[in-house]
């Protein structure tokens, strides 16, 4: 799955951890996250968008086949 | 019940592993030559509450981690049973062969539980560096210069009571070599930690 976690947490000035503190989860998650190396659950995933208020479907994009 | 931090729960970890290895020292030796069978159980078992401890303290750890490290827990969990059971079943194998002899096989079961926790610490740690975390990571938990000083110290005073007691020359010498080891860890550590903050500095 791909993700704009890296680029929306960048326009709103926010480090990892802060983001990581903002959704109850360690620095190390966010960071997976963002790297690809892991896809959140989906309660997780609509607790980002709810904090980015955007639609889930605008972060989260299935890898094209 | 509160969450505890990555800290607090190392902290805790050490105090209890601290006070498992005096009670093994010093409790073991005597349970054996004790006279009566209660106090030779209660010589054997006292030892059992400190590691009780580290078991509900890492239920707790686990319990209020987030979904990734609950996940790299599992894993972790589920190789060290792996590992552990195998080991065991062997083990098992050789006694009823009489290939290994009894005793030996009952003595190798105080091994099973921290092969146990060996194992899991490694196998989790694998995890987590799969998913990007890094073993040098400082960001959370106890300081690794110090917790590798602190390993060292613990193994280093438990080989001077075994010398202290005239232990075999092999026990003596794994002792003293895993207190070297984590000795040179920890200067490692605090080498690294020093450079970064020279590089900050610049």
């Amino acid at each position: 799955m791909n993700n704009r976690v890296r680029e929306l947490r960048g326009e709103r000035g926010w480090s990892q951890a802060d983001l990581a503190d903002k959704l109850d989860v360690s620095r190390q998650t966010v960071n997976a996250i963002e790297t690809g190396k892991y896809d959140p659950s989906l309660p997780l995933a609509f607790r980002i968008a709810r904090l980015l208020r955007l639609p889930i479907e605008s972060i989260f994009q299935p890898e094209k086949d | 019940m509160k969450p505890i931090s990555k800290t607090q729960y190392e902290l805790r970890v050490f105090a209890a592993m601290m006070i498992y290895v005096v009670l093994v020292l010093a409790l073991l030796p005597q349970a054996r030559h004790a006279e009566g069978l209660a106090i030779r159980v209660v010589y054997s078992l006292i030892p059992v509450l400190p590691l009780l401890y580290v078991v509900w303290l890492i239920g707790r750890r686990i319990r209020w981690s987030d979904e990734l490290e609950q996940r790299t827990h599992l894993i972790g969990l589920g190789i060290a049973s792996a590992i552990v059971g195998v080991f065991s079943l062997i083990g098992g194998f050789l006694a009823a062969a009489d290939v290994l002899p009894e005793s030996t096989a009952v003595s190798l079961l105080i091994w099973v539980f921290p092969l146990m926790m060996v194992s899991y610490g490694i196998a989790q740690r694998q995890a987590a560096q799969r998913y990007g975390g890094s073993f040098c990571d400082e960001t959370e938990g106890m300081r690794k210069d110090l917790s590798f000083a602190l390993l060292a110290a613990i193994f280093a005073a438990i080989a001077l009571w075994f010398q202290w007691r005239a232990v075999d020359a092999l026990t003596l010498g794994v002792f003293y070599g895993f207190s070297a080891a984590f000795a040179i860890a920890a200067m490692l550590f605090a080498l690294r930690r020093r450079r970064h903050a020279e590089q900050e500095g610049e």
